[in-house]
């Protein structure tokens, strides 16, 4: 074979490869959104997490950020802890722990450093509603920031109709015993003690390991009217 | 084919000699171990963390090993003249190319082997199970040291060793973030960049594409047909870095 027809027949063949190959990007391109993985960039430049995120490395990223928070939250700067969670949350959206934590820090610790001011403490508690209706959006898919949110609008907003609406859906998913047992709770809190009954049952049929603790609801509840017991005059 | 093998087997063992494949070996070893160090995490978040050291240093260091032996592995040979006498022998330029990657492609999987084992292993220590999802992103991890061996022993075919390197090194990069790229070409309001960007996207070897590790760390299962397609993809890219190889080795004078 010439060099001239040599050259030509290579050509011929990286153009033919080249040409299989664009179809097929394409079918992983559109295979890789449907997965979920987005394409996030997350400029950091002049840090360690910017040199990772650029080469590659998103997760690593994230979990270095990760361990930022940690450090910020125990030296008592919670503030500095958010821009930090946003990042760590954008880079990767489907690490459900920083979603669920960072719901609990903004409801719970920042909120309670403004509690002298009303307006202020409510607005952070809301901030973390927010967060953790956003991490859901990334998550729909696990227990765990339904009952995060559930939990907050139970323990935190004292809304009961949400806490109820959130708790069923986590109910949706595999899930630990305790999702139930806060599920049955948030019904009796909303005044639907039937339902609250009903899930007890359930939980007690179910042989779970809240059983015990669910026998010990029932009772009080058809007898006092109530899962707490009222103190004796 | 008889002689590639050869000349694959010859490339295998000189390259587990190579004192550069040892101590990147035991250093991706010793950074597998370090992700012991975050004890103070909780379980969940530890477990997290050791995959995506691990799977991150499994796959940083094999792209290190996979470079520097299949650059040694040519370049070597040009440097003392080695060539001229394997050539002179009823050796095809081809069997030597595809000897050469052969051989590459055995030692990096043979470093990408140990790692997983190790990195099997300290999984198993924690949780005393193993997701198979883990096993895809290995899987992925080795088959983009294929299309990174072809790609190196195509650049060093024709270039310099230092050029080699630095190259190999930044199409790894840009590898990475082409996809950011094209993705931000979307809203580009101008059809002509557009078309530039989308040629280059194909040109330029999608590494993104063989990256789920984000996806199974977080307990994500990634399914068979995107495997099998990320695979294709790869074969594909490695096939066409051979032929340029080949090209440039074809008509060298040695």
């Amino acid at each position: 074979m010439t060099k001239i027809t040599y050259r030509n027949s290579s050509i011929a063949a990286i153009v033919l490869l080249f040409l299989l190959l664009s179809p097929l990007q394409n079918k992983i391109d559109l295979q890789r959104k449907q997965m979920g993985f987005e394409q996030r960039l997350l400029l950091m430049p002049g840090q360690i997490t910017g040199s990772l995120i650029l080469g590659g490395f998103k997760g690593l990223a994230a979990d270095l950020l990760w361990l930022q928070v940690e450090e910020l939250f125990h030296s008592g700067q919670s503030y500095k802890m958010l821009p930090i969670l946003r990042s760590v949350t954008f880079l990767q959206p489907k690490f459900v722990t920083p979603w669920a934590v960072g719901g609990w820090h903004l409801s719970y610790n920042i909120s309670v450093m403004v509690k002298d001011h009303p307006e202020q403490e409510k607005a952070w508690i809301q901030a973390g509603v927010d967060f953790l209706k956003e991490g859901i959006s990334y998550n729909p898919e696990r227990y765990d920031l339904y009952f995060e949110l559930g939990w907050t609008f139970f323990n935190k907003v004292k809304n009961y109709a949400e806490a109820v609406k959130y708790l069923e859906l986590a109910c949706k998913f595999p899930r630990p015993d305790y999702i139930d047992d806060a599920l049955a709770h948030a019904y009796e809190k909303n005044g639907q003690i039937d339902r609250a009954m009903e899930t007890w049952k359930e939980i007690i049929n179910s042989g779970n390991s809240f059983s015990p603790t669910a026998v010990r609801m029932l009772h009080n509840l058809k007898t006092y009217g109530s899962t707490i017991v009222p103190e004796k005059k | 084919m008889v002689k590639a093998i050869v000349i694959a087997k010859n490339t295998f063992q000189e390259a587990l000699r190579m004192r550069s494949y040892q101590i990147i070996l035991v250093f991706a070893l010793l950074l597998l171990g370090s992700s012991q160090l975050f004890s103070f995490l909780t379980p969940v978040e530890q477990l997290k963390m050791i995959k995506d050291v691990s799977l991150s240093g499994i796959e940083f260091f094999s792209a290190l090993m996979a470079i520097l032996a299949s650059m040694t592995a040519l370049r070597s040979e040009f440097e003392t003249n080695t060539i001229s006498t394997l050539l002179s022998k009823p050796l095809k330029r081809s069997d030597f190319i595809l000897g050469k990657f052969l051989g590459m492609a055995l030692v990096t999987t043979l470093g990408v082997v140990i790692m997983s084992v190790v990195f099997i292993g300290l999984i198993l220590f924690k949780q005393h199970s193993f997701e198979i999802s883990l096993f895809s992103a290995l899987f992925l991890i080795w088959a983009e040291m294929l299309v990174i061996i072809a790609i190196t022993l195509a650049v060093a075919a024709f270039a310099s060793t230092a050029f080699t390197l630095i190259f190999v090194f930044f199409l790894f990069l840009v590898g990475h973030l082409t996809s950011y790229g094209f993705s931000l070409s979307g809203e580009m309001k101008n059809p002509v960049l557009q078309v530039i960007i989308k040629f280059f996207y194909n040109i330029i070897p999608n590494f993104e594409n063989f990256a789920i590790r984000d996806q199974v760390v977080v307990g994500g299962t990634i399914p068979i047909t995107y495997l099998l397609k990320t695979f294709g993809y790869g074969i594909i890219y490695t096939a066409i870095a051979l032929i340029v190889c080949l090209y440039f080795f074809r008509y060298r004078e040695v």
